[in-house]
């Protein structure tokens, strides 16, 4: 069932009477329960995008449909019911200055009618989880940034939300801690059956925790779908402008190019993500074959595998040719 | 002469606390209303109406101020002299004194910190009690601190017109009858309690902010 659906949103906004067009025509859907990770480069309108979400701003037309409402018909404040129902972390975190970390993970729950000690006993709980059970007295200013970062993200899931909408939500965290905030995020959306939306730059988050993810390009949704159809779908291009590590060596590998050598990226998925492929379809040709470039990894629903492929030889069309049928995805650079 | 130097003291700090006292409790709402009107589409012209009276009474010189409202004074308080027509007429002079004082400040309140309170899902009276007032409370600490010391030298200038204090102790004595001692000894207190003020709202402020 899904639990948002965004249909053709459009978003503009109005800087001193120019009319910038920053969302367009977005339309993708998320299920109870999975995670999508929206990414994009800088300016792409991640933000604003996950704005529009629970209404901070209001897009211009188009439909979001919050476990079967259209919110966008709600206004300030009968929207207030479906905001207390998603939390949110953001980008710059935004924490209540003059409030200490207990003050501001509690903020939610004071909002309402909860006994005391019922909040001490949550906030208590999540501070420990999230490691911050020291810092409970320290105020935001006295925080370091990856503090700061999840006592944002404690404050956003404290209330037991449905949905919650991350910013960069690991832009400020070291690897160790990132791991253990992802397995948090994954452990809490697993046991509450809690949907999040995630705005990342970083690769390793979306392979790690997202089921879909939706790529934005200059406000224009240019991919949704499953996760390891999207690094399949990316083309050569766009998986150099994600990752580093694979830009500096397809950059070495484009100063080997020449008119016999062909250079093909394979991309395997699931079952079949073994390099076995590739002898098994080059045995009793006459070909040569280097792999300059390979990687497997885990992705949240099983490996995959990414290789670039030098390949010289009378047969290298044939190879090629064999070789698509049995991969996910080919393509000749 | 100690004897009424401390009568005359008595009584600007009985001004002085009382009209601070309520141009708070009346400024500060008012300033919670102009920063919340300006902010609303649907509000703008409640904020224009309120946002030009501010500016009216502000730009009138408080002695200015007095005279005019010597009728209401009559009706209200039922006497213009002493130190209760005083209050009222300091009280007037500071309540807008103060919301703008207390606008200005909610209006550095970060765009970030908002957008934390409206996803939460505060409504405007949970956003006005435990956010924006306790966010700015530093800044507010400072503003009314400001504003007591002009209360301070307003009393003073009451004081010409019967309002009793300091400052008429000053006029009278020294004005009339040309007794500098004690013009000099009304102007060390009234300098002395400026700077208790000052001192005491710098220090709490300081305090509170984090
Ligand atoms: N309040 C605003 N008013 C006008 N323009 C804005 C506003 N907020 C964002 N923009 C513009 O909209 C575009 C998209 O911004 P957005 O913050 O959504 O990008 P992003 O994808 O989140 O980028 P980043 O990865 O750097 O965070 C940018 O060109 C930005 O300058
Ligand atoms: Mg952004």
């Amino acid at each position: 069932m899904n639990i948002v659906s965004v249909e053709n949103l459009n978003l503009t906004y109005e800087e001193k009477g120019n009319k910038n067009h920053i969302l367009k025509d977005i339309s993708f859907e998320v299920e109870k329960g999975e995670i999508l990770g929206i990414v994009g480069l800088s300016g792409a309108g991640k933000t604003s995008l996950l704005r529009t979400l629970n209404l901070l701003h209001k897009p211009d037309n188009g439909k979001i449909i919050f476990e079967q409402e259209d919110i966008t018909k709600l206004n300030e404040k009968t929207v207030i019911p479906i905001r207390k129902k998603i939390g949110v972390v953001f980008q710059h975190f935004n924490l209540f200055r003059n409030k200490n970390v207990y003050n501001n993970i509690a903020f939610p729950l004071l909002l309402e009618k909860i006994d005391k000690e019922e909040i001490k006993k949550r906030v208590e709980k999540i501070a420990d989880e999230i490691g911050l059970t020291e810092r409970l007295n320290a105020y935001p200013s006295q925080l370091s940034g990856g503090e700061q970062q999840r006592v944002g993200i404690a404050r956003s899931i404290i209330t037991n939300p449905d949905l919650i909408l991350l910013d960069e939500p690991t832009s400020a965290l070291d690897p160790m801690i990132t791991k253990i905030i992802l397995d948090l995020v994954l452990d809490i959306s697993i046991k509450r059956g809690l949907t999040i939306i995630t705005v990342t730059h970083d690769m390793d988050v979306v392979k790690r925790i997202c089921d879909k993810v939706a790529y934005l390009k200059k406000g224009t949704l240019s991919f949704f779908g499953e996760t390891h159809e999207f690094f399949a779908s990316l083309t050569t291009k766009e998986v150099s402008e994600f990752e580093n590590e694979f830009l500096t060596d397809f950059e070495k590998i484009k100063k080997r190019e020449s008119d016999e050598k062909k250079f093909i990226r394979v991309v395997f998925w699931g079952a079949n993500t073994h390099e076995s492929v590739i002898w098994d379809t080059a045995k009793d040709m006459d070909i040569n074959v280097n792999i300059l470039y390979g990687k497997i990894e885990e992705l949240k629903k099983g490996p995959f595998g990414s290789l670039i492929l030098e390949i010289s030889g009378k047969q290298s069309m044939n190879f090629i040719k064999n070789l698509k049928e049995k991969v996910y995805y080919l393509e000749v650079i | 002469m100690v004897e009424q130097l401390l009568k005359a003291t008595g009584e600007t700090f009985y001004m002085v606390f009382f009209s601070g006292f309520l141009s708070l409790l009346f400024g500060l709402p008012l300033g919670v209303l102009l920063y919340i009107t300006s902010r609303s589409e649907g509000k703008k012209k409640i904020y224009f109406v309120l946002d030009t009276l501010v500016n009216i009474f502000r730009s009138i010189p408080f002695i200015i101020l007095v005279l005019l409202l010597i009728p209401l004074t009559k009706v209200l308080i039922g006497t213009i002299i002493g130190s209760n027509a005083a209050i009222f007429n300091l009280t007037i002079a500071a309540i807008p004194f103060m919301a703008r004082l207390a606008e200005n400040s909610f209006n550095t309140l970060p765009s970030g910190i908002i957008d934390s309170a409206r996803s939460l899902g505060t409504t405007n009276w949970q956003f006005i009690s435990k956010v924006l007032i306790p966010e700015t409370l530093p800044d507010q600490i400072s503003n009314f601190s400001v504003m007591l010391i002009n209360l301070v030298t307003y009393t003073a200038i009451a004081g010409a017109v019967g309002a009793g204090g300091l400052g008429q102790l000053a006029i009278n004595y020294g004005y009339y009858r040309f007794q500098w001692d004690v013009v000099l000894y009304c102007v060390i207190i009234l300098v002395l309690i400026s700077q208790l003020i000052q001192f005491a709202g710098k220090k709490i402020s300081t305090n509170l902010r984090k």
